[in-house]
């Protein structure tokens, strides 16, 4: 009996402290705290996502690092905290995602797939024989309900609908920063060099395109959406920037 | 050569079944009930296949029963009716299905107005003023269609079912001597002699 | 398909679209109800018609009311029509091999990213096949006489009142050549703003 979620004896290692606190939560808020800081600001036209990817040695081939994934045409996830367990989380997004566009023939609103992915985050702090996910998460996305939305998702499975947040080493200052400088009618370019800004606070080393990854949403107008057919291959609302591009905003 | 009719009328519903149990050519008994008291309010007339029919019975019975010991209040008609297809409906697409069929008459005491339900072992189910199944049906439908009247007394509709029997009687090449009637209205559920 | 006997077919008109269906459940050759519609809602502007075997078309009918009511509560959104055909399809293609004995006809008004209604039909096999006609589609043991009708009555842009005649006329004089179909028929055109719903008689023999 040594199944992840079963068992009559193996019982959770997430249990109540007597304060009422779940303490393995906050551990894996610590573990995301330590993560490398990412951030997503949603534009009047789109969403930037974005995120300081530091290699543990020069020697590393940084073309192999890759913090900003996408899901599905749709959706595109960044994360601070732990590399392995991200990749365990966006393996099920994407199958998640593949399975709703199997049943229904289109891809998955941001909230659906943010609370399937929410819910699977939520069942490691309350299974037998696992730890939570040291990972929070932005989720970016676009659909034909709600538009563009921007989601984060933490270790204890909460989520939350955001304009601008930050996550990771630096959360607290850029999301100050951020605070400063958002309003809600900023465009999709000011949105990235505004992520960029906030990103440099507190950079350390040098800000290149090999150190920086952006991922974004846009919004596709009356005019594209119209010209969509059914049963056609969508066009991305979602794309990760090439290293020119970022280099371009860089050198803004 | 199983026959179960049922009708509705003015507030009630009538179903009636054979008493025959036969193995083969052999009559066995002649006096068996084969209409099941599900709840105060609810009758359910079953035939086919030897063994499941009672087999089957029961088993709605007992989860009718239960249901009511659990939530302080019988199932409505209508709630009952769809619970007992479902069960026949999963039945049918398991690896021993049950081969029963099913008149299903009761009186909703929330609305005060009876009802009746065809259900055959395959889960179809539909609601109806009359019904039969066996061979009777190839008989009585032609009759019920002629002379069911859903304003009907319950003497009117006792003698519609009369009318049923009898055609059944002078008609089928093996045809059952004796039937059960039982009646269910506001009052609840009670046998009838005919 | 010839148990129970049953048809459904839906046409497009100019803004709008009908659903029509037989009332008759048989058992065999011996007519058990005729009163046993094959048409239901599933939202305000979607409806599914079903023809067949009937206790796959109960048990279908409750599996799509359970999957439908899960998405518009996970979802907090209407089921778009393109959409629940696809949740139809999924559905059925889940039993390949051991189907049910179903072929499903939708008709619904869609909405464009631009927010108005455009008509919607499909039909679907029993394992899930989708037909987007532009036209019309057909189920059920008189299907082939449908289509005959169909073929001679139905033209393009048909105002709702014109449209329900044409789906009346199509369905009664196919289903009164067939056997297993008809003892009435019930019709639901569904326009921008209402629903029409009517019930009409037909020969009972």
């Amino acid at each position: 009996m040594a199944n992840a979620n079963g068992g009559a004896y193996s019982y959770s290692l997430t249990v109540f402290s007597p304060s009422g606190k779940l303490v393995q939560i906050e551990h894996a808020l610590a573990a995301v705290a330590q993560g490398t800081t990412s951030l997503g600001i949603k534009a009047s036209n789109g969403i930037v996502i974005a995120t300081e990817k530091k290699a543990s040695s020069i020697l590393v081939d940084d073309s192999m690092l890759d913090k900003v994934a996408v899901v599905c045409p749709n959706i595109g996830i960044v994360y601070s905290g732990m590399g392995p367990d991200f990749r365990v989380l966006i393996g099920k997004a994407r199958k998640s995602a593949q399975a709703y566009w199997k049943m229904y023939g289109e891809y998955p609103p941001t909230r659906v797939l943010t609370q399937e992915l929410a819910a699977v985050m939520q069942q490691a702090t309350q299974s037998g024989g696992v730890r939570p996910y040291g990972v929070s998460l932005l989720v970016a996305g676009w659909d034909i309900t709600r538009g563009p939305t921007l989601h984060q998702v933490d270790p204890s499975g909460s989520f939350w609908a955001w304009k601008a947040s930050a996550i990771g080493k630096n959360m607290v200052n850029a999301k100050t920063f951020l605070e400063k400088r958002y309003n809600d009618d900023i465009s999709l370019e000011d949105a990235i060099h505004t992520a960029l800004l906030t990103l440099k606070e507190g950079f350390e080393g040098q800000m290149t395109e090999k150190t920086i990854e952006i991922g974004i949403i846009t919004v596709p107008s009356a005019g594209e959406l119209e010209e969509e057919k059914p049963g056609e291959r969508p066009k991305p609302t979602f794309r990760k920037l090439s290293e020119e591009e970022v280099r371009d905003y860089l050198a803004l | 050569m199983e026959v179960s009719f049922a009708l509705t009328g003015k507030d009630y519903v009538i179903v009636a079944a054979d008493t025959t149990a036969a193995r083969s050519i052999v009559k066995m008994k002649t006096d068996q009930d084969k209409i099941k008291i599900l709840s105060p309010h609810l009758l359910m007339a079953y035939s086919g296949e030897p063994g499941d029919t009672l087999q089957f019975a029961e088993y709605v019975e007992r989860n009718i029963r239960l249901y009511q010991i659990r939530n302080l209040y019988a199932l409505s008609p209508s709630a009952a009716a769809s619970w007992i297809r479902r069960s026949l409906a999963e039945s049918l697409r398991s690896r021993n299905s049950y081969a029963v069929n099913l008149l299903v008459g009761g009186f909703d005491t929330t609305t005060q107005e009876p009802h009746l339900y065809w259900i055959d072992y395959l889960g179809t189910m539909t609601e109806i003023p009359f019904g039969a199944h066996g061979y009777g049906s190839y008989f009585a439908l032609s009759l019920l269609d002629r002379y069911h009247d859903p304003d009907a007394s319950l003497e009117e509709g006792l003698a519609t079912l009369k009318r049923c029997i009898d055609e059944v009687s002078k008609r089928l090449v093996v045809s059952p001597d004796r039937y059960k009637v039982k009646v269910v209205d506001k009052d609840g559920v009670r046998e009838v002699e005919l | 398909m010839e148990y129970n006997g049953g048809s459904v077919v839906a046409m497009v008109g100019k803004d709008c679209v009908a659903i029509a269906c037989d009332l008759r459940l048989g058992n065999q050759a011996l007519g058990v109800s005729s009163n046993f519609p094959k048409i239901f809602p599933i939202t305000d502007r979607i409806y599914l018609g079903m023809s067949g075997l009937a206790t796959d078309l109960e048990t279908l009918r409750e599996r799509f009311r359970f999957r439908v009511n899960m998405y518009t509560i996970k979802e907090e959104r209407e089921i778009e029509p393109q959409t629940f055909a696809h949740l139809v399809s999924s559905t059925l293609y889940e039993h390949r091999f051991g189907p049910y004995f179903i072929e499903p006809v939708i008709a619904g008004l869609s909405k464009t990213p631009s927010g108005d209604l455009k008509p919607f039909i499909a039909a679907a096999d029993l394992i899930g096949c989708l037909n987007f006609a532009k036209d019309f589609v057909v189920s059920g043991t008189a299907s082939a006489k449908i289509y005959g009708l169909a073929e001679a009555l139905w033209e393009p842009d048909l105002e709702p009142e014109d449209l329900f005649e044409t789906i009346s006329q199509t369905l009664m004089n196919a289903v009164d050549r067939d056997a297993f179909s008809g003892w009435g028929c019930l019709v639901h055109v569904l326009t921008k703003d209402k629903v029409i719903t009517r019930t009409l008689k037909s020969r009972m023999d």
